[in-house]
């Protein structure tokens, strides 16, 4: 077996050794921690990188899987991680996402709490194991590591507000956590498997008596990844937890609400897509209705939001829900545009979580010292206080947050020029665009046009109000004192955003043939379970290696 | 260079120049302008330069792929009509550039008001010469939030802020709506493409969704010309910098709604839905702006109102459907362009030399600002539609366009009334400004004193008043060949035959004329000194502002609304979600066996082994007894959860499941005793005494939940019933019991599937143990208990007070002797339960064990030793490092899972065979039981971690006590 070959668990095995290795060395070492943590999270987004290459290096239109079987057990029987280009995808968007979110908490967050940067890796390893795994079971269990890491990540900082949201979440999730187990095991109570490819296979063959049985349980499966991703009425718990966390914290949490999404497209189009007979198409009514009924809802919501981080949790639902009803209309066009958007918001969102903090602190200098002042109440000897070394002034500190602010806006208003309106315009196209002028637009499509215009708006509205209330409204604008490698996150998350507009054209043909691949899942299928262990040498006699 | 390459530069020298501009110091005004106003020229020239190759008749084309999968490329085309509009715009910039110079104060931040003006004036272009539909959309939706920059650029002021978000909104609205139209036309056409647009009129009229489309397109093309009902925020809009107003709001940006119905006219026009639509609106702008106009105190708000009369003339024009009603509306935007750019930096020139706009105090500025004053008054007599003046010409042929019939309906008919009418309110407002600003008294209290403005200011109104005038006296020789190439590219093989002449004889339009000049001036007499001192606003309408009703609906709908909806269909209540949740997968879970015939085996009473089901019994009354306490009585609930985990123990041996039943054991004891130390801190609960004083709402709730409870009990109850009795398919536990030993080298399967069949899923799960125990030791790092939790509890107050009465005892000494003998036991049981913990590892292979189960047993042995001898005790003789073991453990159980790849295998592959000890014997050495050393030192680790933070608590409550009293009383 080549090297190279292995580079395919590294995502989950990279993570997992930092995060081990951080917990040996005292909170005392934080430089030490902290450039650990930041190296291994770079070599996470280049392995990142190279396997996307990897995946998206086989025949335009065919799918390229890779097949990692652990334990050297052929699927379905041992554990296999996939790659393909959805995963992949996913991959190098989550290590984006880290090293943004890192490198913003470098400036002060990492050293207000024990165990940051290893909760953090095991976060990073939870989501990439997440996006790998092609087993049902060994998903539920990256869910776990994921969500273990999460609830310790919410409580960072701790304080009132953050204790009280995040309990709510943990108790929230432990709950959706259960039914996840009961999905489960329903599912391989009725079909005998858990290794998602076999389960395509075997699913079309469930005998009708079975079938309500399957089904109740991929609904029960279903409910708890629709938790996750904030689906109403579901995901009340999302805007208060996300808004009480710390900001690198919520700003890698944007993409945490996504890998309910992600499961949700990968399962269902697998499962129950085109070739899951009886049971094909599957949930695609009610994750429609449930994603337009969120997308109304939330859009309230952000309207509603006084402060820009909650405006920001309530988007993060409008995100959701127009994924949610784009998985719902299930066709090729429309998820490649879906994962565009998914993409874009994403990063978009997570710049905006990191920006509030910023400019929450020109808003308000209190705040900033009555986070210090919270250190001094703490009764930890061993631990550094937090120095706090002002940040430069940098000369038009104001015109980058604003310059920021508004690409902020434009990103979630979806309007052009930046990706946000590139996303929106590439579902409507799919929809009633110029691609198919003879079809029929049929009512679920201008449901979905009217949410998504709709909930652009509100966008729209709440950020300039928003916008006026913090830029210009203010009488006496304090500065607030910036570090650069707190604005260099945050700028860095745009450009990427802007740099998919350029690029447009690659961008959304490396999406088309992700969707193309998950909407033709014979493919995945054949590599999982055509993919064959490393035999014994010839040599060793008696057990096998 | 060729004519694409320019095109190119043409787009990209505005937005390179306003990044430039963005650049500089803020107080360098003077070298900001040369650069603005050099990029402004560059631009001027480029335009003017590509007339040659427009000329020809062809476009000028350049397409760059950008996403070709949706049909949107980077194309700009620029013909004749292109061209002319990017003249207008670049001319008129570049001369508002130069006015900027002198109107904005050395105290204003320039690089931002010159970078958004030259990224204004690169977005209007880029609406001008986009070649397709959807980057035209992008092109507007950046001129709106440009433009909202620019209005709110003094954004210190409250109707600057107001204005803008007002602009915005209703702008932002409009190219919604546009950017839905647009998509619906390519999906009639099968493309954006202008060209092919441009080729598919009648598809599009025919198809049934045009009539969508065109309200859609409209509503954009409304919203940005400021056209009736969407009229109200271009008057707000004039709290902008008034350079911008110059620009935005006379030449470029309100244009272009009219410039895309001009566009798309040969498409979508010539209808009777976009006849009433466009002509309604129309009509009624060029009439109620007209109106407005003529009652306003401020010059700029009457200079708006006749902004939007005037674009509604030019909607009007082009509603009709005839070819010569284009001419006119085309003709007209040059002239209006020409001459209201010009009043309006007259209007900054006034504001800026006496420092203010108010026409009831302002008078009598002719003698000291001549020169201004002529210019305006030619400027307005331009606006006013008097002869030999640019104004005039396109008014002429709107009149004569008005008297024709083109359908027959009121609007038809009522189309020459309203024209002149129209007009005479034009001359009105007219001799208004002129009157009220450089006749009459001079006011003595004006802010300023005014004089002559420096030439330059006064350059750009020179030559645009020049160009009113040469225009309006040789109309065919100066812009005849310019307006005809528009015109062919616009209109193609339907251009009319029009003449541009001054003198068409004595028609009936120069009479209409005549009657709107002379009716007007009368009109002007008549309110003269009802206008001297009204208020502001026409009277009746007054009241019905359009402002105030747009805010309010802005409130209610995106706050109070919003508000309540998120108020009334969300919670921020964990119970609600909860219950919420527990609804929803029940009703998921019912949905599929709706409608099915899925029937359940039946029940036989015969098959029932009775001890059995007396087992579960009790484990379902534990079970349901500590759902019951669980809110009052935490103690008590947690030892019926542990009655409930017993049975399920017994269960599992029952069912022949050893290994099961010893970790579930294991793990049962571990739980309860963390769970029980952590009690200790919980705050207290009252309960509401007797449940008969529970009001009824509360009576209610509770009814409820224990309704959705039982069902959802009941549900699952069924559903796991359903599964475990129906046969069992085809599983993969048959591979498994076929393959531990040979394969996997172990008799005990549970323990090869755990450690090796699907070692991934146990490294994770301990993965997840470990980051529990981190987010334990974090979050009690912080901890401040409940202030009624800080006393010592009850049963240590109580022993502690018998010690104080009993004169033979020392206080504390009954709690200290606590349990002395079992103590002592316990002590010396440590090393015992760590050879058992050894044991247990080593056999895990084959019989019930393992790392995990051994590594609980080994945290029990701690457990015991916190027991028997209190907190201070064992911190001052342990020293164990539960982190360190948690890492450790996870880099062993990797580090054995790597090791694999060094044999070219993929991680976790497991090597097994049987070592021969002596003494010992045979052990079972399989690469897996060093995996399983890695799960028993994470196990360890973790639980012993959760431990000492639990009972290092107690001893932390002093010092926090303390330090929390010490700095209230530095505070103090």
């Amino acid at each position: 077996m080549e090297w190279r070959s292995h580079l395919l668990i590294v995502p989950i095995l990279l993570p997992l050794l930092t995060g081990a290795l951080l917990l040996l060395f005292d909170e005392r070492r934080h430089v030490l921690k902290a450039t650990l943590s930041f190296v291994a999270t770079v070599i996470l987004l280049v392995v990142g990188l190279v396997l996307m290459r990897f995946a998206d290096s086989g025949e335009p239109d065919a799918a390229r899987t890779g097949v990692y079987l652990l334990g050297n057990w052929s699927a379905p029987f041992g554990i296999v991680l996939v790659l393909d280009r959805l995963s992949a995808l996913m991959l190098v968007l989550t290590g984006t996402l880290a090293l943004a979110s890192l490198t913003f908490s470098l400036a002060r967050w990492d050293r207000i709490g024990p165990h940051y940067h290893t909760l953090f890796q095991f976060l990073l390893m939870g989501l990439n194991g997440a996006f790998l795994t092609g087993d049902l079971f060994n998903l539920f269990v990256f869910f776990e590591v994921l969500l273990a890491a999460s609830y310790g990540l919410v409580l960072h900082g701790t304080g009132i507000q953050r204790v009280r949201a995040g309990l709510h979440y943990i108790a929230i999730n432990l709950a959706a956590s259960l039914l996840f187990l009961v999905g489960v095991s329903l599912i391989y109570g009725v079909t005998g498997t858990l290794n998602m490819a076999d389960l395509a296979v075997r699913i079309p063959a469930v005998t009708p008596g079975d079938q309500p049985l399957l089904l109740a349980g991929a609904a029960v499966l279903g409910v708890a990844f629709l938790v996750k991703a904030g689906i109403y009425p579901l995901g009340f718990w999302l805007p208060t937890a996300y808004t009480a966390a710390a900001a690198p914290v919520a700003g890698i949490f944007a993409i945490l609400s996504k890998v309910g999404i992600y499961i949700l497209f990968r399962l269902s189009l697998l499962l129950f897509g085109v070739d899951a007979g009886a049971s094909a198409g599957f949930g695609e009514f009610w994750l429609f209705g449930a994603g337009i009924a969120t997308v109304a809802f939330a859009s309230a919501g952000v309207l509603a939001s006084q402060g820009m981080a909650r405006l920001a949790g309530f988007y993060v639902l409008v995100s959701s829900g127009t994924l949610l009803s784009a998985i719902g209309l299930s066709t090729v066009e429309v998820t490649s545009g879906a994962l565009y958007y998914m993409v874009s918001s994403t990063m978009a969102l997570s710049a905006f979580f990191l920006l509030v903090e910023l400019l929450d602190r020109a808003q308000d200098p209190a705040a900033d010292v009555l986070a210090v002042t919270m250190e001094a109440y703490g009764d930890d000897p061993d631990m550094e206080d937090v120095v706090e070394d002002a940040g430069l002034l940098i000369p038009g500190t104001i015109a980058i947050l604003g310059l920021c602010f508004v690409a902020c806006a434009i990103l979630l208003a979806g309007l052009p020029p930046l990706s946000g309106f590139i996303g929106k315009f590439a579902m409507l196209d799919a929809i009633i665009g110029s691609n198919k002028p003879t079809l029929d637009i049929s009512m679920f499509g201008w449901l979905f046009t009217a949410a998504l215009i709709g909930s652009g708006l509100a966008a729209m509205v709440a950020m300039v109000r928003a916008g006026i209330r913090t830029f210009w409204a203010p009488i006496e604008g304090t500065i607030p004192r910036i570090k650069l490698v707190e604005i260099m996150p945050v700028a860095g998350l745009l450009l990427l955003c802007a740099a998919m507009t350029i690029g447009g054209g690659p961008v959304l043909r490396y999406m088309d043939a992700t969707a193309r691949a998950m909407h033709a899942p014979h493919v995945y299928v054949e590599e999982v379970l055509s993919a064959s262990p490393v035999p014994p040498p010839a040599t060793t006699e008696g057990s096998q290696p | 260079m060729n004519s694409e390459t320019m095109l190119m530069m043409l787009i990209a020298l505005p937005f390179a120049g306003a990044c430039l501009a963005a650049l500089f110091p803020p107080n360098a005004r003077n070298a900001e302008t040369w650069a603005a106003a050099l990029v402004t020229l560059g631009a001027v020239v480029l335009s003017a330069s590509l007339f040659p190759a427009v000329a020809t008749g062809t476009p000028v084309r350049l397409n760059i792929e950008w996403l070709p999968t949706l049909g949107l490329s980077f194309s700009l085309r620029m013909d004749g009509f292109a061209w002319l509009f990017s003249m207008l715009v670049t001319c008129i910039g570049f001369l508002v550039v130069i006015y900027s110079r002198y109107y904005m104060s050395p105290d204003d931040a320039i690089p931002r008001f010159y970078a958004f003006f030259l990224a204004f004036m690169g977005a209007m272009l880029g609406i001008i010469l986009s070649g397709n539909l959807i980057l035209l959309v992008v092109f507007w939706e950046l001129t709106s939030i440009i433009s909202f920059m620019l209005i709110g650029y003094w954004y210190q002021k409250a109707d600057a802020r107001d204005g803008a978000r007002m602009s915005l909104t209703i702008t932002g609205v409009g190219g919604l709506g546009l950017l839905a139209g647009v998509l619906l036309i390519g999906h009639i056409v099968g493309s954006y493409d202008l060209d092919a647009v441009l080729d598919s009129g009648d598809l599009i009229r025919s198809h049934p969704l045009y009539v969508p489309a065109i309200c859609l397109v409209l509503l954009g093309a409304f919203t940005k010309s400021a056209q009736f009902p969407f009229h109200f925020w271009l008057p707000n809009a004039m709290a902008a910098p008034t350079p911008v107003s110059a620009f935005l709001h006379s030449a470029t940006m309100v244009k272009a709604g009219v410039f895309l119905m001009a566009r798309l006219w040969p498409v979508l026009g010539g209808t009777y839905e976009w006849f009433w639509l466009t002509g309604f609106a129309g009509a009624a702008s060029l009439l109620l702006g007209a109106y407005f106009a003529i009652f306003q105190r401020d010059i700029k708000g009457l200079l708006a109102y006749s902004t939007i009369s005037h674009l509604g003339l030019i909607t009007l024009l082009l509603s009709l459907g005839s070819p010569l009603g284009a001419v006119a509306a085309i003709f007209h935007m040059m002239n209006h362009a020409t001459f209201k750019a010009s009043l309006f930096m007259a209007a900054g020139i006034i504001d800026h030399e006496s420092g203010t706009r108010d026409m009831q105090k302002l008078g009598g500025l002719f003698k000291l600002m001549p020169y201004t004053a002529t210019l305006a008054m030619v400027a307005s007599a331009a606006m006013a539609g008097v002869p030999l003046l640019n104004g005039f010409l396109s008014k002429e042929m709107f009149f004569a366009e008005a008297i024709e019939t083109h359908a027959d309906s009121i609007l038809d008919t009522a189309a020459p009334y309203v024209a002149v009418i129209a007009s005479a309110f034009a001359v009105t407002y007219s001799i208004r400004f002129i009157h009220a600003v450089f006749f009459g008294e001079r006011p003595a209290d004006l802010p300023r004193e005014p004089h002559e403005p420096p030439f330059l200011m006064r350059l750009p109104i020179q030559l645009l008043v020049l160009a009113c005038l040469v225009i309006g006296i040789i109309p065919a020789i100066t812009v005849g060949s310019f307006l005809h190439i528009a015109v062919v590219s616009v209109l193609g093989a339907d251009t009319p035959a029009y003449s541009l002449a001054v003198w068409h004889g004595l028609t009936v339009p120069l009479g209409m004329s005549v009657i709107a000049l002379i009716g007007g001036a009368l009109l002007y007499v008549l309110l003269r000194h009802y206008l001297a001192h009204c208020e502001e606003g026409p009277p009746y309408f007054r009241r019905l502002k359009g402002q105030r009703i747009f805010e309010r609906v802005l409130v209610f709908v995106s706050w109070r609304f919003a508000r309540l909806v998120e108020a009334t269909l969300g919670t921020r209540r964990m119970q609600q979600q909860l219950r919420l949740l527990v609804a929803v997968s029940l009703v998921a879970a019912a949905i599929p066996f709706y409608n099915s015939n899925f029937g359940l085996g039946l029940f036989e009473l015969g098959q029932i082994d009775i001890p059995f089901a007396l087992l579960w019994v009790i484990g379902i009354a534990c079970a349901v007894g500590a759902a019951h306490q669980a809110k009052f009585h935490r103690l008590v609930a947690l030892i019926l959860l542990g009655g409930a985990g017993v049975v399920t123990c017994i269960t599992f041996v029952w069912l022949s499941a050893p290994d099961l039943a010893v970790t579930q054991l294991l793990v049962e004891i571990v739980t309860a005793v963390l769970i029980l130390l952590g009690l200790r801190w919980l705050p207290k609960r009252w309960e509401d005494t007797e449940l008969g004083r529970a009001p009824i709402s509360t009576k209610l709730r509770r009814g409820r939940d224990l309704l959705v409870a039982a069902v959802a009990g009941l549900g699952m109850t069924l559903l796991s019933y359903a599964v475990m009795t129906r046969p069992s398919p085809d599983t993969i536990s048959g591979f498994f019991l076929r393959k531990a030993y040979e394969e996997g080298g172990g008799r005990n399967v549970v323990n090869v599937i755990l450690v090796d069949f699907r070692g991934f899923d146990t490294f994770g799960e301990i993965t997840v143990l470990g980051i529990v125990a981190l987010t334990v030791f974090a979050l009690f790092r912080r901890f401040r208990p409940a202030p009624d939790t800080i006393e010592s509890p009850e049963q240590q107050r109580i022993q502690a007070a018998t010690d104080e009465e009993r004169s033979d005892r020392i206080t504390g000494q009954t709690v200290s002797d606590y349990l002395l003998v079992p103590s002592v036991i316990m002590q010396w049981l440590f090393p015992v339960i760590i050879v058992f913990a050894a044991y247990l590892f080593l056999r895990g292979h084959d019989l019930p064990g393992g790392g995990f189960a051994a590594g609980v047993a080994m945290s029990a042995a701690f457990i015991l030793q916190y027991l028997a001898a209190g907190t201070v005790w064992v911190e001052d003789r342990l020293r164990i490092l539960p982190v360190n073991w948690i890492g450790l453990g996870l880099l062993i159980a990797g580090c054995v899972g790597i090791g694999s790849w060094v044999f070219g295998y993929p991680f976790l592959t497991s090597y097994s065979q049987y070592i021969d000890l002596p003494v010992i014997g045979e052990i079972p050495a399989a690469t897996a039981i060093l995996f399983d050393l890695g799960v028993f030192s994470l196990v360890v680790g973790a639980t012993v971690l959760m431990l000492i933070v639990f009972a290092h608590q107690s001893i932390r409550r002093l010092r926090a006590a303390k330090i929390s009293t010490t700095t209230i009383e530095e505070v103090a």
